[in-house]
């Protein structure tokens, strides 16, 4: 598959986040489709940052971990990432002349034409988009159009030496030979990141409350959400904690709207309680976790697939829950949705798992992805004047284990959501034959639950494939890449997903192994702790595991070389 | 006031609080000043922190929520955002409000939600057998500290006091008629009412009987002049804990928006959060 790799590093404040999103907001509009990922530090200025973009004519959605073009502000930044750089490659640089084998350079003094423009040194990261632009060889045009863009709040004289800038380094080199060797089609795709889609498919799905605190990675949604509230018209509430967060939304879903959390590992750790008070009360609850690096405040700026066992185990006592595992952007946009419907039929928590690589890479999809219809399911018993239910009967007991549950205030029948143990109406309860059989009504839904989730995903062959994965998570991302790659080769790569990874849905992990003679794990932790639940659940035996754990995502070099070392 | 127990948020489960217990007094007076206001079962909702306090989720008809030890403020605030056409009652007690959850309390009182909020101060955690709390006089002796409790209590009032509130009560459990007076002002208070109730323990609250509070109780409405718009008046009537405790409406201003009021996007939003669970288009933001 043909794809052109781009880095920009610098240090985080010096404008390389600028480069990156204006060249890969550029080349979208041009008809690419792009992939773009961040690498920062957990700072505001200072350390190396890496700003990374692969684009392609075909739809691609991971990340390989070299570049053909690498962008350097700064020395330090230049030399951290100059051995990603492939032979044949261009280093485009502001700094002191500099000569390697095998690599094309373009280099002009940026800081000198940036005052030179009428511009500041900061600006001297527009020089740079300029010469980027070049080197890649599309018209001055399509660039001024996306500076204007832009900086529209500006003063036009801020912006003239913006643009003046990007010109004199567009017109300061050459575009280089044999890197881009395919053409855009017609397409209308958005660049969008997942933080922003799970936003908008809370919008979509009726969410009209949203409790967080600040969290990386899961604070891009609630600087989205607040940032369009005045569209939405949502409540978009800062709490004081992740404790209250949680218990607000409780509150919220209470009463009968519907609210989401959003964090990472640690604020989750806070809010454990709360989801277990979810569980007896049988209330719904939705609480988004964005994976990052632990344990302790471990890397708050990369990324993991680390929280799953968190996820599925966390919290005291036991109670039914469905885990629900992003992978990307149309995953973050639709399965919101589908995780209050959830919630709200099955009256249980649902931990919506993504990860800061979801959350914060960018991606184009196609923009009617987004007109899609979205199914809203309450479970809820409506209606004024309930003759039926009555407040004896909000912990009825069922076949299913689901009771009828009514919004308060929505006719004349009250109810006690008690989350102390309690028999059918509500009341307490300490009776042994009672306990049981509440007990039991509660750990029921899980059967209901698991005959209602939609089915794992096989990307790929359907069997017989050469080397076969399970995984979950992003691992998608750079699973569906790879199996293209391999598919060019007439290699049979397939990869078997799990979105919802909890209850496991074990007959699919089986049939797989059934089809397919050479079945791995891939997943971004340690401990492989899906392998480890689909293997004790099923009896089925991983021949090998791709686990990662260095706060990066999957690169398809990754599993590349897992092939090439397991496979064929 | 003839009550009717069972329309008026009735009482069903035998209750299973210590002879004497204050929260025999406290729920006939909320009941009846809910009551009195207008209000009935399916527009209220209780919600109950975890304690002798909490014990009364099922002792009382209408919707309630029986949560978790120290997070009752957050739930109800919740609960009074989605729908504010309902009356959210949250009730508390001293170890609840002043140790597992302070941080609840402070920002309840600045945002300014739309609840009342009781705190039963019995001074002393009763279901966990009469541990000290963070307002147990200095001296007493309890159940973990033998020796006496060797800290300075925290002032509740005074605290609540520093944090801009818009409504300060204190009443006693001793005397349901000015409980019902005081709570049917706060069901009225369009913002965060935050009521402190001195509680009487009889069985492990021996440092403050009854006797003791009625020896030292004086009530602000008699006070000449008394001005419940002046904070500093307020801050400076809390400041005994031991001689003069007084029972009033220590501080009132109506004048502060409650939090669904303060909200920019929602200033002309006629709908409440519960009713607009629908499904919208989201091309605009792309």
């Amino acid at each position: 598959m043909d794809r052109v790799r781009i880095k920009i590093a610098g240090q985080s404040g010096s404008g390389l986040l600028s480069v990156g999103e204006i060249i890969s907001s550029a080349i979208n509009y041009l008809g690419y489709n792009i992939v773009t990922d961040r690498e920062y530090p957990s700072l505001i200025k200072g350390g190396h940052s890496c700003f990374t973009i692969n684009v392609s004519d075909k739809p691609i959605f991971s990340l390989s971990e070299g570049a053909d073009v690498l962008v350097a502000i700064d020395k330090i930044s230049m030399n951290a990432y100059l051995e990603t750089l492939s032979k044949g490659g261009v280093l485009i640089h502001g700094g002191e002349d500099f000569a390697k084998d095998g690599i094309n350079i373009a280099r002009m003094n940026t800081k000198e034409v940036a005052l030179a423009s009428g511009g500041t040194a900061i600006m001297q990261n527009m020089v740079l988009t300029g010469m980027v632009w070049k080197v890649l060889g599309f018209d001055f045009e399509k660039i001024e159009k996306e500076v204007k863009t832009r900086f529209k709040k500006v003063t036009k004289e801020i912006l003239d030496a913006n643009i003046e800038c990007v010109k004199r380094g567009y017109e300061g080199v050459e575009t280089a030979q044999g890197i881009w060797n395919f053409e855009a089609k017609k397409t209308d795709n958005v660049l969008i990141d997942g933080s922003r889609a799970v936003a908008l498919g809370a919008v979509a799905c009726g969410v009209r409350a949203y409790y967080g605190y600040p969290m990386s990675p899961s604070s891009g949604i609630l600087t989205y959400l607040a940032e369009i509230n005045g569209k939405t018209d949502m409540i978009v509430k800062q709490a004081e904690d992740e404790i209250t967060a949680s218990q607000m939304a409780l509150g919220s879903m209470y009463m009968g709207t519907r609210a989401l959390v959003a964090t990472s590992g640690g604020g989750y750790d806070l809010m454990t309680e709360t989801v277990s008070l979810a569980g007896i009360m049988e209330n719904p609850l939705v609480i988004l976790i964005g994976q990052r690096p632990g344990p302790g405040t471990g890397l708050p700026t990369w990324t993991a697939q680390g929280d799953l066992d968190l996820a599925i185990h966390s919290s005291h006592g036991e109670f039914p829950r469905v885990v629900i595992g992003l992978s990307d952007i149309e995953d973050s946009f639709e399965l919101v949705g589908e995780a209050f419907n959830f919630t709200e039929k099955y009256q249980t928590p649902v931990i919506l798992l993504s990860e800061k690589t979801i959350l914060e890479s960018k991606i184009s999809v196609d923009r009617k992805f987004f007109d899609r219809e979205i199914k809203i399911e309450r479970g809820l018993t409506e209606g004024k004047n309930h003759e039926e239910p009555k407040r004896g009967d909000r912990y009825k007991l069922t076949d299913s284990g689901i009771s009828p549950r009514w919004i308060p205030g929505d006719g004349n029948e009250y109810y006690f959501a008690n989350g102390d143990e309690h028999f059918e109406n509500g009341d307490d309860t300490e009776k042994a034959e009672e306990i049981h059989l509440i007990y039991e009504k509660r750990m029921k839904k899980m059967v209901a639950i698991k005959e209602n989730l939609p089915a794992p995903e096989i990307f790929g062959v359907e069997k017989n494939a050469d080397i076969s994965f399970v995984g979950w998570g992003s691992s998608k991302n750079a699973m569906r890449d790879v199996i293209e790659t391999y598919a060019e080769k007439g290699v049979k790569v397939n990869y078997l997903h799990y979105s919802f990874v909890w209850p496991l849905q074990e007959n699919a992990v089986k049939d797989f192994f059934k089809n397919n003679k050479n079945v791995n794990l891939i997943e971004g932790n340690y401990l492989g702790q899906f392998g480890n639940i689909v293997e004790s659940q099923t009896g089925v035996k991983f021949k090998n595991r791709l686990l990662k754990f260095d706060g990066r995502a999957f690169f398809i070099e990754d599993i590349i070389k897992f092939i090439d070392k397991n496979g064929i | 006031m003839a009550y009717n127990f069972a329309k008026n948020f009735g009482i069903k489960n035998a209750p299973t609080w210590c002879p004497g217990c204050g929260n025999f007094a406290i729920q006939i007076a909320m009941k009846n000043a809910l009551t009195s206001e207008g209000f009935n079962p399916n527009n209220t909702v209780f919600v109950f922190d975890v304690g002798c306090s909490g014990n009364g989720a099922d002792k009382i008809e209408a919707h309630t929520v029986h949560g978790l030890h120290g997070r009752a403020i957050s739930l109800a605030a919740g609960a009074a955002i989605a729908n504010p056409k309902m009356k959210v009652v949250a009730s508390s007690g001293d170890g609840a409000t002043f140790s597992e959850g302070p941080g609840h309390l402070i920002h309840a009182i600045r945002n300014n939600y739309p609840m009342f909020f009781m705190l039963h101060n019995n001074e002393n955690y009763g279901l966990t057998t009469g541990q000290a709390s963070a307002l147990t006089p200095k001296g007493a002796k309890m159940n973990a500290t033998p020796d006496g409790v060797y800290l300075e209590p925290i002032n509740s009032l005074q605290f609540v006091l520093s944090l801009n509130p818009s409504f300060v009560a204190r009443t006693f459990s001793g005397d349901i008629a000015h409980m019902t007076a005081v709570f049917k002002e706060a069901v009225k208070h369009d913002g965060f009412a935050f009521v402190e109730i001195l509680q009487t323990c009889p069985t492990y609250n021996k440092a403050t009987p009854e006797a003791w509070y009625k020896e030292r109780i004086k009530k602000i409405e008699d006070l000449k002049d008394y001005d419940s718009s002046d904070i500093w008046a307020a801050r400076k009537l809390a400041e005994d804990m031991e001689k003069d405790i007084y029972l009033g409406i220590f501080y009132k201003d109506s004048s502060r928006e409650n939090f669904l009021k303060m909200i920019p996007n929602r200033k002309n939003t006629k709908t409440v959060l519960v009713e607009e669970v629908k499904k919208h288009s989201v091309s605009s933001f792309l």
